[in-house]
């Protein structure tokens, strides 16, 4: 499969779009938007209804292009072969039968790989990423991540034909071949605690003591100070929860925000399951990318474009470090086209899907 | 955190995904997704041994991919299942790598089944495999649990689908702490039949919802079982009566039961209906029964006329007795079975029989051939006529005594009166007329004898029509002829038929000669109209009315007409008003005679025939 990609001023999407969905080499478009008030005009939305080829995609914090990543512009992304776009609405009601959404012979009708793009705070994430693994399980090569913004603000995020949707999923099939790396380079250092009383993404007891309790003990054994709820933010980036699999790195929980004892996360917390207290540092986190991209590159599939999607928090965490994160995935030489996002989703082709924090998901896409 | 940590922790999390569900697909499936997550594997499946009376084999509950015909790894799993028809426990656990080189494992669900667990670029290790054992059990429990449970909800659906189907009023009922049998549900017969509407009825006591009609006194209980007794309970239109059953249903926890209420009102009353016909057809004077056909038959019912005409003890005398030995003839059993089989029914055949004791009898036999259970059957009825057949024989010898022996006898007398007249001296005419009008008197009366034989013999089938002016001109030529002195007025009357035949100018003659030779008028003068019935409708019957100016037809001769038979105190002088009367009867007609002031009246009604004119 053929890949184009040009980042382009929101002044000048119009004319980008356009004219790379007249091109003949063209048959399907993925754009990677940075939030601007532009994206959500009618006119925006009149550009979308009419281009000639499907086109599906997001806006995230920052994109990434070639080594590089901004939190202006956006990444205008053509594909030679016709994707097939399914939208999955109502992402946040718990009666939304996803399952029922999805068509199921994606894979026998020849398309190998889905791009996946959420809107980050729709609330019943999980619940339709594992209807994808029921589904599809890993017959289709899934990559992708949260969009949406980092402010208070929430606004529409997802980008389809209609126009730019919020609280829903856009999944865009292909037929080209993927492999995909997932890691993020984080270690345990305590646990495991049980998760005794939780609801949702909102931790509120571990072993039964309040979450923020138990979880500031740990961090004042580690990093030596008192953890407070004001301070919380800082320390966290560094110190997620892990959620452990048999035979698997550990699926990362980001706690972002404190109340009352209670900690809310990125990503469901189930009741009865057990966490543990991870940490990394910089070297980890660019050698679990090393190894995501080293992953996706060394697959059966000969490649033609990276696909990056890394955490938006990674970025924060790593800070003039995360330069060597993105050389550690353009040091295989191929264009890299991805984005920093809210949470990500990626299937290495072994295991279970899930929906990750702080991880690093890089895809090898190959020719049809 | 060790291996073994972390192994014990995730079968713990495992085991948090095993539960039931709403169904069984959904409780296999959340249990398969928990399985798949927990130890990282990619794909997975439940397989359900089912063993049926058919065959023995697989039967897929759940899978992650939903469509595993296109997974390679779950393809090769499946392919390597335990033969179904062994004991599949002793096979597995089983592992094996599909031709991509994923790694699988076929798991025992003891008493349910197989579960199967695919990886890609690893394997589930063998520590692992062992230390799913406990859980593979808890998730077998599982779905055996939902099965039976699902199974017992298809019975319970279709018990309710036949609970509501029944057409007759069901109610199920169960008893409580207290010991009173509360509604549970009612279906929607009861409802319509009882008068209360589901809402209503639920939690009430069925002694509450059925109360018995008390009709003799007696106590009745609607919740007690009573078989065979049909009871009279009050309904939403008054009461019907009822068979009521009561049924425990076995396998509850509390006490429960079943009633059902079948409305026999209706067969009730048939039921009274046949039982009067049956009294009526055993009290009959004539003998009903049913006979098989050929040469000998058998009796299969009789009723007690047949018991009382064939001078039987009791009905079941009939059953060592073949019809043959009825009959008097040796063939005339075998030629009246071909006759009712070939013709399909007989009417009115006259039978020579005898009784069981042996005593003769003349039988009537009206019946018909009917197809019962692929055999045929004869349902006959049989009517004793002895005493008709012998009247019958008594009056043919009456008969030819009458016009033969007597005419003879007259004929001699006649011819030994005219030598005596030419023998004896003058001085003895009147007494030699005396004895030639006597003899004549008794011809004429033989001859009536023999006209009224033809009468009968012509029976009441009455197929002519008789055009009543043509028929009177006829007459009052004949009268003018016989009766030069005498006087017929015939009043003018529309154009009008009757249904008769030659029998009717036998009669009006008999009529219009009795009022001339009874008068005793030097010129009598008698008057036939003809008119539409005053005494009936007259748009279907005439009146032909004959009067006289003579001294009217004598009481004794009217009432012995009257009460239709003769006495030796209460008789006749001749046959002429018999033979009037008998003739209108055999034409269908009736005979009105009247006394007027000039003399005597008698009017026959007879049949109109259907013509385009009325008498009007």
């Amino acid at each position: 499969m053929t890949v184009t990609s040009t980042v382009v001023p929101s002044e000048d999407l119009h004319e980008t779009l356009v004219s790379t969905a007249a091109s003949k080499s063209t048959d399907g478009i993925v754009l990677l938007a940075t939030p601007d008030e532009a994206l959500l005009t009618d006119a925006f939305e009149s550009t979308l209804q009419s281009l000639s080829v499907p086109v599906f995609g997001g806006i995230f914090p920052e994109i990434i292009h070639d080594g590089i990543n901004t939190d202006s512009g956006a990444l205008v992304v053509g594909l030679s072969t016709e994707p097939a776009v399914t939208t999955v609405e109502g992402l946040s009601d718990s009666d939304t039968a996803f399952r029922e959404a999805l068509d199921p012979r994606l894979p026998a009708k020849g398309y190998e790989t889905a791009f996946v793009f959420v809107d980050a705070y729709s609330k019943q994430i999980e619940q339709f990423i594992e209807a994808l693994f029921r589904t599809y399980s890993v017959e289709l090569s899934v990559i992708g991540g949260g969009a949406g913004t980092l402010g208070d603000e929430r606004m529409p995020c997802l980008i389809t034909n209609d126009g730019v949707i919020g609280d829903a999923a856009v999944i865009a099939a292909l037929h080209a071949p993927t492999t995909v790396g997932v890691n993020h380079g984080y270690r345990e250092i305590a646990g495991p605690f049980r998760v005794t009383d939780a609801e949702g993404s909102t931790l509120h007891t571990l072993d039964g003591r309040p979450a923020f309790e138990q979880y500031g003990e740990v961090l004042e054994r580690h990093v030596g100070g008192t953890v407070t709820p004001e301070t919380f933010f800082e320390v966290a980036k560094s110190y997620p929860f892990g959620i452990s699999r048999l035979d698997g790195e550990q699926l990362v929980r980001d706690p972002f925000a404190v109340d009352d004892g209670s900690m809310s996360c990125f990503g469901n917390v189930p009741e009865g399951e057990f966490l543990s207290v991870l940490t990394g540092d910089a070297d980890s986190l660019v050698e679990a990318t090393r190894t995501a991209a080293g992953h996706a590159a060394s697959g059966a599939v000969v490649p033609e474009t990276l696909l990056f999607f890394d955490c938006i928090s990674r970025v924060l965490y790593l800070e003039d470090d995360f330069d060597r994160e993105l050389a550690a995935v353009t040091s295989h030489g191929l264009p890299v086209v991805g984005a920093l996002t809210i949470g990500e989703i990626g299937n290495d082709g072994a295991g279970h899907l899930d929906y990750y924090n702080k991880t690093a998901v890089v895809g090898a896409i190959g020719d049809v | 955190m060790t291996d073994r940590q972390q192994r014990i922790q995730t079968l713990y999390e495992i085991s948090l995904s095993i539960g039931s569900k709403r169904t069984l697909a959904e409780t296999a499936d959340d249990a398969l997704l928990g399985y798949l997550q927990k130890l990282n594997c990619s794909v997975g499946a439940i397989y359900r041994h089912r063993s049926t009376a058919e065959r023995v084999d697989y039967e897929t509950i759940a899978t992650i991919p939903a469509i595993p015909e296109s997974n390679n790894t779950l393809q090769a799993a499946f392919g390597a299942l335990p033969d179904a028809n062994g004991p599949i426990g002793e096979q597995l656990p089983i592992s094996g790598r599909s031709e991509e080189g994923a790694h699988f494992c076929l798991f025992e669900l003891p008493g349910f089944g197989v579960l199967a667990l695919g990886k890609h670029g690893g394997r589930v290790d063998e520590i692992t495999r062992s230390a799913l054992r406990p859980l593979n059990q808890k998730l077998a429990e599982a779905c055996r649990s939902k099965l039976i449970e699902t199974q017992h909800r298809i019975e319970r659906n279709r018990f309710e689908a036949v609970f509501d189907a029944i057409p007759e009023p069901v109610v199920s009922t169960v008893v409580d702490d207290d010991g009173i049998e509360r509604v549970k549900h009612i279906n929607t017969p009861f409802e319509e039949t009882f008068g209360y509407s589901a809402a209503a009825a639920h939690g009430r006591p069925i002694g509450a919802l059925i109360t018995p009609v008390v009709t003799d006194g007696s106590h009745s209980d609607a919740t007690v079982d009573r078989s065979d007794e049909s009871e009279t309970f009050a309904t939403a239109d008054g009461a019907a009566e009822f068979l009521a059953r009561k049924v425990a249903v076995d396998g509850c926890e509390s006490d429960e039961y079943i009633h059902l209420y079948v409305d026999i009102s209706e067969q009730k009353q048939h039921q009274h209906e046949l039982e009067r016909y049956e009294r009526l057809v055993e009290n009959l004077p004539i003998g009903v029964y049913r006979t098989t056909p050929g040469t000998d038959g058998e009796f299969r019912l009789v009723n007690q006329g047949l018991v009382d005409i064939l001078e039987a003890e009791t009905a079941s005398d009939f059953e060592s007795v073949a019809v043959s030995e009825l009959y008097v003839g040796a063939t005339e059993r075998k030629q009246f079975s071909d006759l009712l089989v070939e013709q399909g029914s007989v009417d009115g055949i006259e039978l020579e029989l005898q009784t069981l004791k042996g005593n003769p009898i003349w039988a009537s036999v009206t019946g018909r051939a009917v197809q019962e259970n692929g055999e045929t059957v004869f349902e006959l009825a049989l009517q004793d006529v002895t005493e008709r057949k012998e009247r019958q024989q008594q009056l043919a010898v009456l008969n030819r005594v009458l016009r033969h022996n007597l005419r003879n006898a007259m004929n001699v007398i006649k011819g030994n009166t005219r030598l005596l007249s030419e023998a004896v001296e003058t001085g003895f005419e009147p007494h030699i007329n005396a004895i030639e009008q006597r003899v004549e008197s008794l011809e004429q009366l033989s001859n009536k004898a023999g006209t009224m034989r033809s009468l009968f013999d012509q029976g009441r089938e009455v197929t002519a029509t008789v055009e009543m002016s043509s028929l009177l001109a006829e007459l009052k030529a004949d009268f003018e002829s016989s009766y030069p002195e005498a006087t017929l007025v015939v009043e003018a009357f529309g154009p009008v038929s009757v249904q008769a035949d030659v029998r009717l100018k036998m009669a009006l003659d008999e009529l219009l000669d009795n009022a001339v030779v009874h008068n005793d008028s030097l010129k009598p003068v008698v008057t036939v109209s003809v008119s539409p019935s005053t005494a009936k409708s007259p748009d279907r019957w005439v009146d032909i009315t004959i009067s006289d100016d003579g001294p009217g037809i004598p009481a004794e001769e009217w009432q012995t007409i009257e009460t239709g038979e003769e006495t030796p105190l209460q008789h006749g002088t001749g046959l002429g008003l018999w033979l009037v009367y008998w003739t209108v009867s055999l034409l269908g007609g009736t005979i009105e005679l009247s006394a007027v002031d000039s003399g005597s009246q008698v009017v026959l009604t007879l049949p109109r025939a259907p013509t385009a004119h009325s008498a009007d």
